[in-house]
């Protein structure tokens, strides 16, 4: 796939940032009445999110669960490798929350949105089992 | 055929690159339209555009394209106008305000910043900081994990200690990077992040700016913070005069963004 080369994040250790890009792209940027604009259900997207994951009650199971296993004695950071998978539960948590919550216009932007953030986490740490949203792209592309 | 538009710049942009092209499938070729001191960069709009992350990307890429030759207005995604003697209308008519922009934001890039917590290091800390959460924890532990209801009553305080250092390392961010920075805007909210901001930056001073966004993954070590850029001024272009109010979900971040 082709990120453009301009666009890729200046910070070391930042990620290629595509979903946070499309974000801005939907989002921000110039408007003109006298233009039409596509129709872009998908806009909201980002405020639901807010709204269904902050306090539910899977987020305050997952956090007892975690505090239950977390070793106090141990650094607040002592394993880089630990916050990727942290990163992850947190991900896939957000992600089946979202879900019903989309209605079918939203869904070719929401997918869109998803399949760059899995994107860009690819680039970012390659990690096996990413076949299907693979797949997904791929009949997208075709 | 309607027009697809990308961005708007100055006659004294270096012109739109030899073969590029923007959105639909195939991809339509780049072109200009000029009225007067202003050139707006634009292809043909292919029947039926949705955001599909294909088009969001040639938007982007023809815009960072562009951008390299000079100063660009980015338009939102998805912004169509019925034919080229309309945009060049548009270009016309407010003239003033896209050169006063394009002043403004000549030499200057936007860096957008995204931060989220290391869930286990905000843990850490949301239990050091509180005894009631360490007694109610301990609790649960020595209860072979609590009842459901015992977990309910950690996770509902947790996730609020935790909303709070959200917002607190949100604005300590914020505060870190904003002096490297001409303008700031703050975008919309999302439980992706607890920090989205944006940040004008000249493109002279975008290393002192990377420098302080180092400074703070350093001095923050329990944030993933992600910096991207540079970017066309998406965030800086103000909404135009003419916009109905609270047509967009992003105009008051403009609005904020603008001072």
């Amino acid at each position: 796939m082709t990120v453009v080369p301009a666009q890729q994040s200046g910070g070391g250790g930042g990620s290629s940032g595509l979903y946070d890009v499309l974000e801005l792209v939907l989002d921000r940027g110039l408007v003109i009445d006298a233009f039409v604009r596509v129709s872009l259900v998908g806009i909201e997207i980002l405020k639901i999110d807010i709204r269904i994951v902050v306090a539910s009650v899977d987020t305050y199971l997952r956090f007892a669960e975690a505090c239950n296993r977390l070793d106090l004695e141990a650094g607040p950071r002592k394993s880089p490798g630990l916050p990727d998978i942290v990163g992850d539960i947190t991900e896939s948590g957000a992600r089946g929350k979202s879900k019903g919550a989309l209605s079918g216009a939203a869904e070719t932007i929401s997918d869109a949105f998803k399949e760059a953030r899995d994107e860009s986490r690819g680039e970012e740490r390659p990690r096996p089992r990413k076949t299907a949203a693979r797949r997904k792209r791929q009949e997208e592309q075709e | 055929m309607s027009t697809y538009v990308y961005g708007i710049t100055a006659r004294s942009h270096a012109g739109v690159p030899d073969g590029l092209t923007g959105v639909g499938e195939p991809p339509r070729p780049v072109r200009s339209v000029t009225a007067g001191d202003l050139v707006a960069l634009v292809s043909d709009a292919p029947e039926g555009l949705r955001p599909k992350r294909r088009d969001l990307l040639a938007h982007q890429a023809v815009l960072a394209e562009a951008g390299a030759g000079g100063c660009v207005l980015p338009m939102r995604f998805g912004s169509v106008a019925p034919d080229d003697d309309t945009v060049a209308d548009v270009l016309g008519e407010r003239t003033d305000h896209y050169r006063e922009r394009l002043d403004a934001l000549d030499g200057r890039v936007e860096y957008n910043v995204k931060a989220s917590h290391v869930e286990e290091a905000v843990l850490h800390r949301v239990m050091a900081e509180s005894p009631d959460v360490r007694a109610v924890a301990e609790a649960n532990r020595k209860a072979g994990g609590g009842s459901y209801e015992d977990k309910l009553r950690l996770g509902e305080m947790v996730a609020a200690a935790v909303k709070a250092r959200e917002v607190e390392d949100g604005a300590a961010l914020e505060q870190a990077l904003e002096s490297a920075a001409e303008a700031v805007s703050v975008g919309p909210e999302s439980t992706g992040w607890l920090a989205n901001v944006s940040f004008l930056v000249e493109q002279e001073a975008a290393e002192s700016f990377l420098a302080a966004a180092e400074q703070a993954r350093a001095d923050m070590p329990h944030l993933e913070i992600r910096v991207n850029g540079p970017l066309p001024p998406y965030s800086f272009v103000e909404p135009g005069p003419a916009e109905p109010a609270g047509t967009t979900a992003g105009g008051a971040d403009a609005d904020a963004g603008a001072g």
